[in-house]
């Protein structure tokens, strides 16, 4: 019943037809024969559809073999045998007969080669690509604290008209409002150079927490003015966004008395054969 | 409000669903432009339509942040718009993806290429610079670029920022690009006095060409010359930077953004191939006789009129190029000849003037389709197949036998081919039943083809082509991952090694660190990796012509 009840097809043929009727008439006499009897058929339509239905159980014998579209056509005769059919999926790369037709060359075709790859490559490099959470390593290494930092997460710097986007999504202006009266009163070089980066994992928010703690008690010293300890947390631990600031990066890696390629562990060979001439270079 | 969605060629309501096919490879485009995290957002909104922040980080299971950073990227670039309220105030806002802003990307070199050539090098620069940032304001690309186009300059010379700002106001003025109509929802607040005050939130997405100033450039001062980076180190360079961007130049343009009108070049395309169809049909003269024709009406005529404005004969002899040295009865042979052609690309609108001639559009645009259908099948099927489905698409209605006496091939052969094309679901069977019980024997059954469903069919087969082509590559290039970062290393200190002026030993030494048959792997990939790159950007030029059919021919039907 369900096969039978998808063969109400005819319906869209009688409107098309029915547009159609003047190029059917100047085609061949067969078809025109057969536009005057779909026409005499189309009109009795809402009355035969029921019958149908009833009649369909009772001459399913006579419908042919096989699946419907395929068995019912009136070409292929009883005696021809159908071909066998598929015993398994069709294989996932399958011969193809046809060969297809080799690439345009040309100037313009490398060109434009040249022009897609250039700028995948240039979208790589700005802020817009958002790269995951680099990959756990296996043990927490000591030059992962120093590590975390240098990755920036810019757009945040970019100036991408915030006027433009929703409420929700202000958040650098939103934090730089915030910030701005809070800290108005204290030492302007104080408080915002901490947090420069903040990494979305969480072992290294604990990190930075003891890193700002340590940082905050440093500043407490110097500053006169004693800021709430949960106003200068809360805009740590909001959304990592980076006002712009007096930002030096040297007065951060100055926290340690080592500079920042101390921490390579040889994983990135290859940066640093600029400084050591004198090495061999195997 | 919505920020403006594409109108014309591209028109998709926000109730059309988006198939199978093209969420994959708006996923890929998204992992491959802007990292995973974003496809994941970008993903996501794109399978279940309109969401708001709340949902998506639900969904997605990253944290709030990201979903923001994600969301702000998106809206960059046009990929996602936003709507405020749309329940009722107080309602979250909630965000959209547009899928065929997605697609567009895989266009991004021909757009690139199109400027170079018409506008030269600056203009090059500044549309790739305007793809690459999603929208800047005048003032910021005319530095970035003046400063990219220096850098590529000899020592001692650079590029002076009014260049570049002549050629971003002919850019402006031919109208490839348009400024972003303003997200009046966004904040409330005044918005550049310049646009006229928008209209309370409607349902209707108001497009960019719906301000009047959509092509005004700004009265902006620039005086400048382009910065060549400093030569230091890369601490101090960062610190530089980051002092550039500290001091904050007003150019008295703020608020103003520019982004490309991914529309006008579709019609320059357009164009384009018509002229080249018309040159490869008749002759060179033909073709530029259609040149000129379009390039008068390329202001006259909106981007969604079916065919141009009817132009006299003598007008377009006037017009025509000074090079060309058409006598005026040949032109006249020509436009009749063109009108004649059964290709209709031109057709004759009347008889003042001399002759009153339009360029068919949509007739064009139809007929370039069909060439191209009937090409994919003919290279898929054979000739013979070719042969039927060009017969069923030209006669609509078929029998079997029919097929075989207008085709000119034998039943068995015709019978199978016609199997193999309905099993591909390129030409379908309509049954006319003779009595109300199906009985094969006493109904006729029809082979037809449908042009528009087969366009719409073959462009979904090409979006997955592309994804395909895309997996395959990122495959490949996983698959030499630890060869191509060695290759990527032994650059690196090359490069350093020649810049501190290293003997020729030391870089050979270096050099034998990849052996022959690394060096051979790395070749082959780089030569496969080219030819999928190259494939996929063929493959956007038929997806073009498919996509500007479709929408044409929806378009003159709704």
């Amino acid at each position: 019943m369900q096969a039978r009840a998808m063969k109400l097809k005819p319906l869209p043929f009688r409107t098309e037809h029915g547009a159609r009727r003047g190029d059917a008439r100047s085609a061949s006499p067969i078809s025109r024969s057969i536009s005057a009897s779909s026409a005499r058929f189309c009109s009795q339509w809402p009355l035969i559809g029921r019958v149908r239905f009833c009649l369909r159980s009772s001459s399913m014998a006579g419908r042919g073999r096989g699946r419907r579209a395929y068995g019912s056509d009136s070409c292929i005769s009883r005696g021809e045998g159908l071909p066998p059919g598929l015993q398994q999926p069709t294989p996932v790369f399958p011969v193809m007969e046809q060969k297809p037709l080799p690439l345009a060359g040309g100037e313009e075709a490398e060109y434009l080669l040249a022009l897609k790859q250039d700028f995948r490559g240039a979208m790589k490099t700005l802020p817009f690509f958002i790269k995951p959470a680099a990959a756990q390593r296996d043990v927490q290494r000591y030059s992962d604290k120093y590590h975390s930092g240098e990755q920036t997460n810019s757009l945040m710097d970019w100036n991408l008209g915030w006027r433009r986007f929703p409420r929700e999504l202000q958040v650098h202006l939103r934090r730089r409002v915030r910030e701005v009266p809070a800290l108005s009163t204290a030492d302007s070089s104080a408080p915002v150079q901490k947090k420069k980066k903040k990494k979305k994992k969480e072992e290294e928010e604990v990190l930075l927490k003891l890193e700002t703690l340590e940082k905050k008690e440093e500043h407490e010293h110097s500053s006169d003015e004693e800021e709430g300890g949960g106003v200068k947390k809360k805009p740590e631990e909001e959304e990592g966004a980076e006002a712009e600031e007096e930002y030096d990066e040297e007065e951060f890696e100055e926290e340690t008395d080592y500079i920042m390629s101390y921490f390579d562990n040889g994983e990135e060979f290859g940066g640093d054969s600029d400084d050591n001439m004198d090495e061999a270079i195997y | 409000m919505h920020r403006g969605t594409a109108s014309g060629l591209e028109a998709r309501s926000a109730t059309e669903k988006m198939t199978a096919q093209e969420v994959r490879l708006c996923g890929l485009l998204l992992q491959e432009h802007f990292g995973e995290v974003v496809e994941k957002v970008g993903r996501n909104l794109l399978k279940s339509g309109t969401q708001n922040l709340r949902a998506i980080v639900h969904e997605t299971g990253l944290s709030v942040d990201l979903v923001k950073k994600c969301l702000c990227v998106l809206l960059q670039h046009g990929a996602c718009s936003f709507i405020q309220g749309r329940k009722g105030p107080g309602s979250p806002t909630e965000y959209r993806a547009h899928c065929d802003r997605l697609l567009r990307i895989l266009r991004y070199p021909r757009y690139i290429y199109t400027a170079k050539a018409l506008y030269g090098e600056t203009g090059e620069i500044i549309i790739e610079e305007l793809l690459q940032r999603g929208h800047m304001t005048m003032s910021s690309t005319v530095k970035t670029v003046a400063d990219r186009l220096t850098q590529s300059m000899e020592e001692g010379s650079s590029m002076d920022y009014g260049e570049v700002s002549t050629i971003f106001s002919k850019l402006v003025e031919t109208h490839f690009l348009q400024r972003c109509p303003p997200a009046a929802g966004a904040t409330g607040g005044s918005q550049t006095a310049a646009l006229t005050p928008a209209a309370p939130a409607s349902s209707a997405a108001p497009t960019p060409e719906s301000f009047p100033d959509c092509y005004t450039v700004p009265q902006v001062k620039l005086i400048g010359r382009g910065k060549r980076p400093l030569a230091s180190e890369d601490g101090e360079d960062q610190r530089n930077a980051k002092r550039a961007k500290m001091d904050p130049e007003t150019h008295g343009d703020e608020g103003i953004y520019w982004q490309v009108n991914f529309e006008r070049f579709h019609q320059h395309f357009r164009d384009q191939t018509i002229i080249s169809a018309v040159a490869n049909k008749l002759d060179q003269t033909s073709g530029e006789i259609v040149r000129t024709m379009l390039r008068m009406s390329e202001v006259t005529t909106s981007s969604t009129a079916s065919c141009t404005k009817p132009l006299s004969a003598n007008e377009i002899f006037r017009s025509l190029p000074a090079t060309s040295n058409i006598p005026r009865h040949i032109l006249d042979q020509y436009l009749t000849l063109l009108v004649d052609d059964p290709m209709e690309f031109v057709g004759k609108a009347g008889e003042s003037g001399g002759g009153m001639f339009i360029v068919n559009l949509n007739r064009a645009l139809a007929n370039l389709a069909r060439a191209t259908l009937e090409s994919i099948v003919q290279e898929r099927f054979g000739s013979r197949s070719a042969r039927i489905f060009r017969l069923l698409l030209r006669k609509r209605h078929l029998e079997q036998k029919q097929v075989e006496d207008f085709a000119m091939i034998p039943a068995k052969e015709a019978k199978d081919m016609l199997y193999t094309l309905l099993s591909q679901n390129l030409v379908q069977l309509q049954e006319i039943p003779k009595t109300p019980d199906f009985a094969p024997s006493r109904t006729f059954y029809l082979y037809t083809v449908n042009q528009l469903p087969t366009a719409r069919l073959l462009l979904q087969n090409c979006y997955k082509t592309v994804a395909n082509l895309m997996e395959r590559r990122l495959f490949e290039a996983k698959e030499s991952k630890r060869l191509l970062e060695k290759s990527q290393r032994i650059e690196a200190i090359l490069a350093s090694l020649q810049a501190s002026g290293a003997e020729p030993e030391q870089l050979t030494e270096v050099e034998e660190m990849i052996t022959a048959p690394e060096k051979q792997q790395l070749d082959s990939l780089r030569l496969h990796v080219n030819k999928l790159d190259s494939a996929e950007n063929q493959v956007d030029e038929t997806i073009f012509l498919l996509e500007s059919y479709i929408s044409s021919a929806t378009k003159s039907t709704s």
